[in-house]
């Protein structure tokens, strides 16, 4: 009961900052205008698409790819919206009100991860709406996009995930937000030297988040790359859980 | 902290002195729950804190110190939010935080964001929010920080009242007359350890003398 009172007061901690709601202004402005621009070629180019008589269709080449383009919000949006859970708690002393207040450092991570990907996933809703808006114009490929869609949906938990083991390891909001950044960034980057140098497979390559990403925005949905989110989420949400309880024997 | 041994009855009040840096705010937090002790424990009606948790979230209230408060949430999300952390629910933390709104007179800024409070009310909101839930042991951490006298008095005579209602209360000070006007009992830390703890009504030396030798002594020792 108690995580579900934290969870109540953290949503409501979400919505009345303006700092959430300016960001999330600014991503699904920024995806609107994207799909726009990638619409363009597209229109241009369908007389020809239907003449040449190929099963590809804006799907492939205008949803997917415009869906892909979420990575980089998202990986600039989880350690804004995680980095004051723990770090700036903890300089409040809210924190200690808190595990004070009987709950567990598992209850207290939970709370605060599931209202920052709570909003999150609202964003991410609301840019998926784009699409669904433009199926009367044509017949889009519902199984490839929810398969991107699932992508997207792991992707932010395990990105915020990152962030709240940043915050929880962090003394400061800002410090906690460039560590989660740097984290996910390398993550994203791992495999781009092997990748240039012709090297496919290998742990760098197993690392890298496109790795497990990009299949699922291809439409293609594997229990391994499922796997790869969850166990980084859990292990990342681990890091946090293992950093607050400790804090509760600093003497 | 090292070997602090407390007990405390119900409606009693101790007041807990020492200089800054003795180790109040950490025992504070330790009674609280906030804090896990390295050894030893902290008993409530006889039950480990450790083991029942849930104890923590239903008997106990903690005011800490510069009363923390979440900035972008109003006074009555506050108290909204603390009851349901401690387990109100429904029309009971309703009536409770409206009971709490008008005894602390913070009615008129019941809408008003804690970020934008000033020190005194802020003091006022943690204090409501430590006494919500009606607890059997009251934490407080410096309470009478930035209240003018006469919420100053209006905080003793909660203090009492709670006291009378069954409640056990601490009272962390710096203040020795806040002490002398309020509590039953005083205990003196210092240097993290237990050094003084009896009534207060009866004993022959001045409590501001225990202190000051207290204080003084340990310092003589450490320039020795």
């Amino acid at each position: 009961m108690s995580m579900n009172a934290l969870l109540r007061c953290e949503w409501r901690r979400v919505r009345v900052r303006a700092f959430f709601w300016v960001m999330a202004a600014v991503v699904i402005a920024g995806m609107a205008w994207e799909l726009i621009l990638m619409l363009g070629p597209f229109l241009a180019q369908q007389q020809k698409l239907i003449a040449s008589g190929t099963d590809i269709g804006y799907t492939d080449l205008v949803l997917l790819p415009w869906l892909a383009f979420f990575v980089i919000p998202a990986i600039l949006m989880a350690p804004l919206a995680t980095m004051s859970t723990l770090a700036g708690e903890r300089r409040r002393g809210t924190l200690a009100l808190l595990m004070a207040s009987g709950l567990s450092p598992l209850r207290i991570v939970l709370g605060k991860y599931l209202a920052a990907l709570g909003w999150l996933l609202l964003i991410l809703l609301v840019v998926l709406v784009m699409p669904a808006a433009l199926a009367f114009a044509g017949a889009p490929d519902w199984g490839k996009l929810a398969a991107a869609a699932l992508g997207l949906v792991l992707l932010l938990g395990l990105l915020t995930a990152i962030g709240m083991a940043a915050s929880a390891h962090s003394t400061h909001p800002a410090l906690a937000a460039a560590i989660a950044l740097v984290v996910s960034s390398a993550l994203l980057l791992v495999n781009r030297g092997s990748l240039q140098q012709g090297v496919i497979g290998g742990v760098a390559n197993w690392l890298a988040l496109p790795t497990h990403l990009q299949p699922m925005g291809r439409g293609l949905v594997s229990s391994v790359d499922v796997a790869w989110f969850v166990i980084g989420t859990v292990l990342a949400l681990a890091l946090a859980v293992h950093r607050v309880a400790q804090e509760k024997d600093r003497d | 902290m090292d070997r602090v041994d407390l007990t405390l009855n119900r409606g009693e009040v101790l007041g807990l002195l020492g200089i800054n840096g003795a180790g109040k705010s950490t025992t504070l937090a330790m009674l609280a729950g906030a804090s896990r002790p390295s050894a030893g424990h902290v008993l409530l009606d006889g039950q480990d804190l450790a083991e029942y948790p849930e104890m923590t979230r239903k008997l106990i209230g903690w005011l800490p110190e510069r009363a923390p408060v979440w900035p972008e949430l109003s006074v009555a999300e506050h108290l909204d939010a603390h009851g349901r952390l401690h387990g109100l629910r429904g029309k009971a933390l309703r009536q409770a935080g409206t009971d709490m709104l008008e005894r602390l007179q913070l009615g008129p800024s019941r809408r008003h964001l804690a970020g934008t409070l000033s020190q005194g009310q802020r003091q006022r909101l943690g204090l409501g929010c430590a006494l919500l839930h009606q607890p059997a042991l009251l934490i407080l951490d410096e309470p009478a920080n930035g209240l003018d006298p006469v919420q100053a008095t209006a905080l003793r005579a909660l203090i009492r009242e709670r006291a009378a209602a069954g409640c056990a209360v601490v009272v962390s000070t710096h203040l020795l007359d806040e002490v002398t006007a309020v509590c039953d009992r005083a205990a003196i830390m210092h240097a993290g350890r237990l050094r003084h703890d009896a009534p207060l009504a009866g004993t022959g030396t001045s409590l501001e003398n225990t202190f000051m030798a207290i204080a003084t002594h340990d310092a003589r020792e450490v320039a020795a």
